[in-house]
């Protein structure tokens, strides 16, 4: 089915007066709130507080009870939902790529039933792997199980991009991936997003991803919006408890003084290490296997640095070692404070370090974690 | 116990190169029709939920009438010749292959076709994409099942004159030679072995292929 | 025409065939099934040979008794049963070995002895599994029966063939509708026990 473009660009989303029942309670209950066009607005709260109902509701995939969302003035009860999908990049954490189809085809489904042809599709298709940074010629024709769960979520994300859609629905898109992968990807995205200047609702239930990502956060509580605004004012200005509760930075840094690297660390596994003489396109496939983004290049037992599956896919066809494109890491010893491990490392823009017991690794420090962990 | 000479002779007597290409140019029609016919109805019944367990129930009781009992049935309707041998492999292949049909539908894991419409396919594009696609493995299990149900209806064929390696039996058995009921039962046998296996290849190609993980 | 005696006789011929046999293939199935519980090999074997000969039509595994078994009510019960035996060691098999390792642990433990556990534990719980195999078997008997008629078993196919050598429409139907309504009773009762021995009393 061939549908006409909706819009080009979002001047605001309205969601008035919106409530959704659930049996006898409320799933959201009258809530009005504006997305701003080009902004990256958070939806956050406990489960159960109508986040992913609200967002649901903004694509027809959950039909309110009572009140209008409407699109740049267009009320989206007016609109074939199939036409209205098309025009609303998707994505949510199961990723849910179609096991029958390779990347590309899953990438260039919809372009298909818009009636594009083969070689408009076989483009668009490369420009957004390319974009995802997943070289095409080498996963263009993969099916999606061949895939690591940090790569899958990148494809999703190209699939979302397939029709240049003005206006993102994201609900936990990273919230299945381990730490150290989600970090990358939060990196990534925040790339993607200053390049591509969206509109985005991005629902999460991880206040780091929040403040790190949001341009404005809207927290919601049994049904109903708490508080909206951009992150400092709800970390300065908190319309309740709960809010101060969310957001409140001040405890995490209380103990700080007396805790050590060792204290907050993750264990080190084996799976991180690759071996110095190892090549590009051999630690690619490994770290495929292995589901990592980021690995460590040791030479015997002496660590050389990191690697980060993204740059070695650049490198994919020269015969490069891993010696070669270790990139310098930061390592600690297990009783440095954690203030000082994440002071060096905010002045460096790194998110990660290596702790080191005199020449064994011992444990990996990822800057996010730390901070949750304070919690 | 039969030289090779003797079963060339057999093979030649009873013109059993052509009795096998008539033989598998019924089951081709059989099985052809079969598939249309049982994938639509599948199709069908998955659209129209309330219709699904009447059929169902319907195409069990046809499962249960004796093959010869059904293509004598149908004899008075289609007449002698390869037609109520064909129209009886059909009666009996609709069930397993609709069933199967239906079941795959019906099962397609929630998040694909979640996602299938959160993505703007219409409920028309989400069951040819994506449902019809996912459900091929099992789709594929009912046609194997038909397959073997059409190779011993269509050997049936030979007692009501319709042809086939049937007729070799038949004709065998009613003048007692005892060489040719050997060569003609071996070899249907293992013609219908050896499709059934080849049907199992395919089946665990499209697992491969289509299975979820 | 038919005389109505005649329809009676080949129906009473015919239920007698369908019985022997399906008791005949009931008690040799059941210690093979017990015997594939406790040998990988011959549970190997027999799942092998039960998917081959599925595959085998009918008629061919009629016809093949002849050269080696002649004609009449042997051979014909030996052809029935090459059919019939494999659904139900195979049911009764996957019944047998679908338990909860937990309950039979439970069952020693509690002291039961290995031939109670097979009488209280296993046999019961395969029973379902194991009736829905014996409906299908008499279902396969009941029309393999009417083709054995061609070898000498007698039966309601001996009507049949006899309508077909004259092409007379009402021998063919004198034939085919008893034996169409004997497949729908062996469903029926089958069905009705298989409920029966379900606990909780539903299908599948």
């Amino acid at each position: 089915m061939q549908t006409e473009r909706l819009f080009d660009r979002i001047d605001s989303i309205q969601l008035k007066g919106i409530t959704k029942k659930y049996g006898e309670g409320f799933a959201v209950k009258d809530l009005d709130l504006e997305v701003i066009g080009g902004e990256l607005l958070i939806l956050i709260g406990p489960s159960g507080s109508g986040k992913t109902t609200t967002l649901r509701m903004i694509n027809r995939m959950i039909e309110q009870d009572e009140g209008s969302v409407t699109i740049n003035g267009i009320d989206t009860k007016n609109v074939d939902p199939v036409r209205l999908r098309r025009n609303i990049g998707y994505v949510i954490q199961n990723i849910g790529l179609f096991p029958h189809m390779t990347i590309g085809e899953n990438i260039g489904l919809v372009p298909k039933l818009e009636g594009w042809n083969k070689k408009e599709i076989e483009e668009r298709v490369k420009t957004l792997l390319e974009f995802v940074s997943l070289p095409p010629d080498m996963f263009m024709n993969r099916y999606p199980k061949q895939l690591s769960g940090g790569q899958q979520q990148r494809v999703g994300l190209a699939r979302a991009m397939a029709m240049d859609p003005p206006l993102f629905l994201m609900d936990e898109p990273f919230g299945a991936l381990d730490p150290i992968l989600r970090k990358q990807l939060q990196k990534e995205f925040l790339k993607i997003k200053n390049e591509i200047n969206r509109t985005i609702v991005f629902v999460t239930h991880d206040i780091e991803e929040a403040l790190v990502l949001g341009d404005r956060i809207a927290i919601m509580d049994q049904g109903e919006l708490v508080q909206v605004g951009p992150p400092e004012e709800l970390i300065f200005n908190p319309a309740n408890e709960l809010v101060a509760d969310i957001v409140d930075n001040q405890r995490k840094f209380k103990h700080m003084d007396t805790l050590k690297v060792k204290d907050l660390m993750s264990p080190f596994e084996d799976k991180y290490v690759l071996q110095a003489k190892t090549e590009a396109c051999d630690a690619v496939d490994e770290m495929t296997k292995r589901d990592l983004e980021t690995a460590f290049v040791f030479d015997e037992d002496a660590l050389l640095g990191q690697v980060e599956i993204v740059d070695l896919m650049k490198c994919r066809h020269r015969e490069e070692k891993l010696s070669e494109l270790a990139k310098p890491i930061k390592t600690f010893q297990p009783m440095d404070s954690v203030a000082f491990a994440l002071s060096e490392m905010k002045n460096s823009g790194e998110y990660l370090a290596i702790v080191m017991n005199s020449k064994h690794p011992v444990g990996i420090l990822v800057s996010d974690e730390v901070l949750l962990k304070l919690i | 116990m039969l030289s090779i000479q003797a079963i060339a002779n057999v093979w030649e007597r009873n013109l059993m190169t052509m009795r096998t290409i008539e033989h598998l140019h019924m089951f081709s029609i059989a099985l052809l029709l079969s598939i249309i016919i049982g994938v639509s109805v599948g199709i069908f019944i998955y659209m129209k939920p309330k219709t699904a367990n009447p059929v169902l129930n319907f195409l069990n009781i046809v499962e249960t009438i004796p093959d010869l009992a059904l293509i004598v049935l149908l004899l008075p309707i289609l007449k002698l010749g390869a037609g109520p041998t064909i129209a009886a492999c059909v009666l009996y292949s609709i069930l397993p292959i609709a069933r199967n049909t239906y079941t795959g539908l019906k099962n397609v894991d929630e998040q694909y076709t979640y996602v299938a419409q959160a993505i703007g396919l219409s409920p028309r594009e989400a069951l040819l994409k994506v449902r019809i696609p996912m459900s091929l493995p099992l789709i594929a299990g009912g046609i194997r099942i038909a397959l073997v149900f059409c190779m011993g209806v269509v050997t049936l064929g030979g007692l009501v004159a319709a042809g086939g390696l049937g007729t070799v039996l038949q004709n065998g058995i009613q003048l007692y030679q005892k060489d040719a009921i050997l060569v003609a039962g071996l070899w249907t046998g293992l013609l219908a072995v050896l499709l059934d296996g080849f049907a199992g290849l395919i089946e665990k190609k499209l697992h491969e292929r289509y299975g979820t993980w | 025409m038919v005389v109505l005696e005649t329809v009676i006789n080949a129906t009473w011929e015919h239920i007698v065939l369908v019985y022997t046999t399906l008791f005949v293939s009931i008690i040799v199935s059941i210690p093979l099934a017990f015997g594939a519980v406790y040998s990988k090999k011959l549970e190997f074997v027999i799942m092998k040979f039960a998917n081959l000969v599925q595959a085998v039509p009918s008629f061919a595994v009629v016809a093949i008794m002849v050269p080696f078994l002649g004609i009449g009510f042997t051979p014909a019960v030996v052809a029935i049963m090459l059919r019939a035996l494999l659904p139900i060691i195979k049911n009764t098999y996957i019944g047998l070995s679908n338990i909860d390792p937990a309950l039979i642990d439970y069952a020693e433990g509690v002291g039961l002895s290995q031939w109670q556990i097979h009488r209280y534990i296993r046999l019961p719980n395969a029973y379902p599994a194991m009736f829905a195999g014996i409906k299908f078997a008499g279902i396969l008997a009941n029309s393999i029966a009417v083709l054995t008629a061609f070898i000498g078993s007698g039966g309601l196919g001996e009507i049949i063939f006899q309508g077909l050598i004259g092409y007379n429409t009402s021998t063919l139907l004198a034939g085919a509708i008893p034996a169409i309504m004997l497949a729908i009773l062996i469903d029926t009762t089958f069905t009705i026990l298989e409920k029966k021995v379900t606990p909780g009393h539903s299908s599948e």
